[in-house]
Parts: C-alpha cells; sequence; structure tokens
C-alpha cells in the first residue's frame, strides 16, 4: 500500500538533478561522437594537440581514437545508473521505495559502476602507453579510491534494499 | 500452507460476524479477513491474545496443522 511521503526538498531537488545528469551525459556522448566523426581528418587533432607528423603522434592519435569509442561506452554505462536512479527517485515520490525492483536496479548500478572504475583503468592504461616525455597525455583517469569506494558500498546497499524488502513483505503479512 | 486457521468455524459456532470480531478485537476488518482466508503470513501474539479473549478459546483452536497432501479427518 502506498505511504505519504514527508515533504523534504531533497526529492524534488534529485529529481532535477538526475534529470540535468541525463541531459548532460548525452551532451557527453555527442561530444564524443564529434571527436569521433573528425578523427579520421588527422591533420585537425595534429594540429590541436600541435603534433608534429610522426610514429609518436600517430599513435597518440589512435590512442585517441581507441579512448573515444571507451568513452561512448562511459556514456552509456552513465545512461544506465542515470536511469535507473531516475525510476528509484520516482519510486521514493510515489511512496514505493522498498520494492525488489530497487533492489535489482541498485545491483544493476553497482554493476555499471563497477564497469565504469574498470573502464577506467583502461583509459588510464591507454594514456600512459601513447605519452611521451615530449607530449605527455593526461586522461584524467585510473584509480580512484572513492570510486572502488562508491562500487563497495552501492553492492552493499542492493543486499541491504533486497533484505529490507523481504522483511517489509513479512512485517505486511502479519496480522 | 499447513497451517490452517479455524476462525470461520469459531465464528459460526458463536454466532459472530467478521465485523463483529474486528470491532472488538480492535484490527481491522481487511486484517482479520487475510488472517480467515489464510494469506496472512504471520501472526502476532496479542493478535491471537486478543482473539482467544474475543472467542473465549485456545490459540489451538484458531490454528491447526494439516500436513500438505494430506485430506483433512472429518470430524
Amino acid at each position: 500500500m502506498a505511504r505519504p511521503v514527508s515533504s523534504s526538498a531533497a526529492l524534488p531537488i534529485a529529481h532535477v538533478v538526475v534529470r540535468g545528469l541525463i541531459g548532460l551525459n548525452w551532451l557527453g556522448g555527442v561530444a564524443i561522437l564529434a571527436l569521433l566523426l573528425v578523427s579520421p581528418h588527422e591533420q585537425w587533432i595534429m594540429s590541436a594537440f600541435k603534433l608534429t607528423p610522426s610514429p609518436e603522434a600517430q599513435r597518440i592519435v589512435a590512442g585517441l581514437r581507441v579512448v573515444a569509442v571507451l568513452g561512448l561506452g562511459g556514456i552509456g554505462l552513465n545512461y544506465v545508473i542515470l536511469q535507473r536512479l531516475r525510476a528509484m527517485v520516482e519510486t521514493v515520490r510515489t511512496g514505493e521505495p522498498f520494492a525488489a525492483t530497487n533492489a535489482d536496479r541498485l545491483r544493476v548500478i553497482a554493476w555499471a559502476l563497477l564497469a565504469l572504475q574498470l573502464l577506467g583503468l583502461v583509459i588510464d592504461a591507454i594514456g600512459k602507453a601513447v605519452s611521451t616525455p615530449v607530449h605527455p597525455v593526461d586522461l584524467d583517469a585510473g584509480f580512484s579510491i572513492n570510486g572502488w569506494l562508491a562500487v563497495l558500498l552501492t553492492f552493499v546497499l542492493a543486499r541491504v534494499f533486497a533484505e529490507g524488502t523481504r522483511m517489509r513483505d513479512d512485517l505486511e503479512g502479519t496480522v | 500452507m499447513a497451517i490452517v486457521v479455524k476462525l470461520d468455524d469459531l465464528l459460526h459456532d458463536r454466532r459472530m460476524t467478521l465485523t463483529d470480531l474486528a470491532e472488538r478485537i480492535g484490527i481491522t476488518l481487511a486484517n482479520l479477513s487475510i488472517l480467515k482466508t489464510g494469506k496472512a503470513r504471520a501472526i502476532r501474539f496479542s493478535t491471537l491474545d486478543a482473539l482467544c479473549e474475543a472467542l473465549q478459546c485456545q490459540p489451538g483452536d484458531i490454528l491447526g496443522f494439516e500436513a500438505e497432501g494430506v485430506e483433512p479427518e472429518d470430524s
């Protein structure tokens, strides 16, 4: 049975923020797609990064192309996370947050966060592989203790949610 | 489930309706109906206590056990 939700500013704010992040994620996707469309024009990239034609420069361009493709994968993962988060915020609004579907959503979010962390490690490795002392490539990716902590927390939270949902079902069947 | 609720028989014997019983023990008709139809997952001791008080019976008169797949004996 739906329960009245206490009035709090957090809910409308979360709703707006998640919607905003979904929009920003789409914009990020468009930007990466644009980069991929431009990347065949090697000269443009060379001049943008002030690279002189050389085997190292070609390696950097190839590396950036791979990173852009991986970035698209990241956009997809962000979309998976944000859509589920939006759906969860919606269930809080309707007063039915402790549902098995939300536990499933949290588990999916946890897997997507894990995939994002792994993607970050791969992107960091590519950056280091193509980086040279003359043309250092810093992609601001790699191991993040906060990121891995978020993965762990979300997996634990998903389990807690599943257990809480089961307990609530039991309580609802108690007379 | 192998646990059966025998509220129907008790109510019939005492010429009492489910609504009367719900009012006497202070739980909603909907919840009492869930119990009567065997859809409840658990029963609180406080509910059982109130039922025994109102129906002047023992917990064993309200609840019974019938093994799965075994036909209940005719009394």
